[in-house]
């Protein structure tokens, strides 16, 4: 009638027959612990960083805490007192503190694959927000050959973004007949685009002659999505105003490969991220000293003649 | 079958009573065979009372309402909530202690609203607390204005609490010590087990969840006591909650949300040693525990974490279906 079974072999067979086959022990053991592993972003990380430690002869242990902070610090203790030979992180390190110190304290290197910067870190791999925004001010400053009124997309309350806007704004600085005309912080509580697309039909309205704006430069890709919108429906398409984002996000792409006004964004390498990451980790690993607290992996300018890669 | 009845009965009787607890200890047996050197080593240990403090806090109190066969969906956001209320005044240059009082007011508040929502508007509480746990989430962010707090803005006596705890070197123990975050779980442990054990209190709870009508028909002021239940699960949340903030030293307005369902798991689990199928904190800490040392244990074995959370969700399902079917047949 009823099949007897004890709660030991239910609860305990399960876990044996599982956890036992992945029971071997590595040369090298490496725990990847991510908060985030459901973003499309980490993923690439986490995809690049596996087939470089496929070549090192590691299997990897990959860790997601479900957005779980509080977990990322208590499964670094686990994996010190698993004493593995590195730890790569995925999360601010501001807010693990408290793990960091336990690894530092046992030896055990942790490094950053786009983490942030932070002395307990061996090193943190990422790319490089200033040259980002240098590659696509740059690329406004010659298509627009140098001069015409500029309108600018920024978000200064957030660190990674802030520092796109600066660089953006001293190269547009060093063009004497460039004129920033608008520098504009979006309300982003909805992604960015609407509020940035309102803000630019206001700022249309306010320059309604044909060329009287040369190009809108945006520190991330959803902002120049809106202006481009604004730009299109108020019917001014055709004037030639340049617009550029950076991220390259999929609809970003799409605009660039129609070939309208959104001409160029600047895309992360993030598998190169993940790549780099394992390069470091085997240096970490060998007892190397690395003194960059940074590594940068370089990024690409996406235009209509590569959207297509 | 007739003469062999009595015997299977009488079987089924001790699985469903020692069951999880067998079911725990073989857990606990299986990780340190696998993992000898480590897992019943003393740091180990400490650190797995520290990786749960925050779950049993809010699992204790959680109990408190589950007693009364109630439940409290919006423990996670209130977690969240008292985080980031504490993390805001500290950033606006408020002292720790007017951090920590706001934010077990709030608590306080979170939990009266709910009491009163279920108790005096009659709402059951599945619907009182889902919309609650909405509104908990949605005030969170409106006070940090969707942002994590953290760095500078944190004190450092807050997030050094989570780290610090009573140094055993005086007792023979070098490098170890029983940290702060463990000992305030043990504290609620304590006033919980207390309360709903060895108070009249308690046993109204008991009485309510046997029988709410007979409960109140006996005179009991049902609505108080529910009320009442509500609050300290309220505050518990928010205790929960600044415990958090302190381990990540920062506050942001989700990081609670997976609370809540490790809270219920964590008693349901509990449930299935108590004879009655009443929730006992002591049985809670059990089920905390399991959660835990699962996490842990599957950890340094490099399991994937998605065979993880399998697991755990096949082990809570197997353990209340095995605590029900034994009903059934007897």
């Amino acid at each position: 009638m009823f099949n007897f079974k004890s709660m030991t072999g239910l609860m305990a067979g399960a876990v044996m027959s599982i956890a036992a086959s992945n029971a071997p022990v590595m040369a090298q053991e490496i725990t990847v612990i991510t908060p985030y592993l459901a973003q499309p972003g980490t993923q690439m990380f986490i995809e690049g960083f596996k087939a470089e430690a496929t070549n090192m002869g590691w299997t990897p242990n990959v860790i997601d805490t479900a957005g779980d902070i509080a977990a990322v610090i208590s499964r670094i203790e686990d994996a010190v007192t698993k004493q593995v030979d590195a730890i790569v992180i995925n999360v601010d390190p501001a807010q693990i503190e408290a793990g960091l110190a336990v690894a530092k304290e046992a030896g055990i290197p942790v490094i950053g694959m786009d983490s942030g910067t932070s002395p307990l870190l061996v090193s943190n791999i990422t790319s490089n927000g200033y040259a980002m925004a240098a590659e696509t001010s740059v690329y406004v400053a010659n298509r627009i050959e140098g001069k015409g009124k500029v309108v600018m997309f920024v978000f200064d309350a957030f660190p990674p973004v802030q520092i796109r806007g600066v660089v953006a704004d001293a190269i547009f600085g060093n063009f004497p007949d460039i004129e920033v005309i608008d520098r504009v912080t979006p309300d982003v509580s909805d992604g960015g685009i609407a509020d940035s697309r309102a803000k630019m039909e206001a700022i249309l309205a306010a320059n309604p002659e044909a060329g009287s704006i040369a190009a809108v430069w945006a520190a991330w890709d959803q902002p120049a999505l809106g202006a481009l919108q604004a730009i299109e429906d108020a019917g001014r398409g055709g004037e030639g105003i340049v617009i550029v984002g950076i991220d390259a996000n999929p609809q970003a792409r799409d605009a660039i490969a129609a070939g309208g006004n959104f001409e160029a964004s600047v895309a992360q390498d993030f598998v190169g991220i993940g790549k780099m990451t394992a390069g470091v980790v085997a240096r970490a690993i060998k007892g190397e000293t690395i003194k960059e607290s940074v590594i940068y992996v370089p990024t690409v300018l996406i235009t209509s003649a590569n959207v297509g890669q | 079958m007739k003469p062999g009845r009595h015997k299977v009965q009488s079987m089924i009787r001790t699985f469903k009573l020692y069951g999880t607890l067998i079911g725990f200890l073989a857990i606990i047996i299986f990780f340190a065979i696998q993992l000898p050197d480590t897992f019943l080593s003393a740091r180990n240990l400490i650190n797995i009372s520290q990786q749960i403090s925050m779950l049993a806090v809010v699992a204790f109190s959680m109990t408190l309402v589950m007693v009364m066969n109630d439940f409290d969906l919006s423990v996670g956001s209130m977690a969240s909530l008292a985080g980031v209320v504490a993390a805001v005044l500290f950033s606006m240059g408020y002292p720790i202690y007017i951090g920590i009082g706001a934010a077990l007011l709030v608590g306080v508040l979170g939990g009266l609203f709910n009491g009163i929502l279920v108790s005096f508007f009659g709402i059951l509480p599945f619907v009182a607390t889902l919309g609650t746990l909405t509104m908990f989430s949605g005030m969170a962010f409106l006070t940090s204005g969707g942002k994590t707090i953290f760095g500078r803005d944190i004190p450092s006596a807050f997030s050094g609490f989570a780290r610090s705890g009573i140094q055993l070197e005086t007792f023979g123990f070098a490098g170890l010590k029983i940290p702060y975050l463990t000992l305030v779980a043990v504290s609620v442990l304590a006033i919980i087990w207390f309360v709903l054990e060895q108070t009249v209190f308690g046993r109204r709870l008991y009485a309510i969840g046997g029988n709410y009508e007979a409960a109140r028909l006996a005179g009991l002021k049902v609505k108080t006591l529910r009320l009442t239940a509500f609050v300290l699960t309220g505050l518990g949340a928010a205790v929960g909650g600044l415990m958090y903030a302190s381990r990540v030293a920062s506050a942001n307005p989700t990081q609670g949300s997976g609370l809540m369902l490790d809270a219920i798991a964590a008693v349901f689990l509990g449930m299935t040693m108590s004879e009655e199928g009443e929730p006992r904190v002591i049985y809670t800490l059990v089920g905390v525990l399991i959660l835990g040392i699962l996490d842990n244990g599957l950890t340094q074995m490099s399991v994937d974490s998605y065979v993880r959370e399998i697991l755990v969700g096949a082990i809570v399902i197997s353990a209340v279906a095995f605590s029900s079917l034994s009903k059934q047949v007897r």
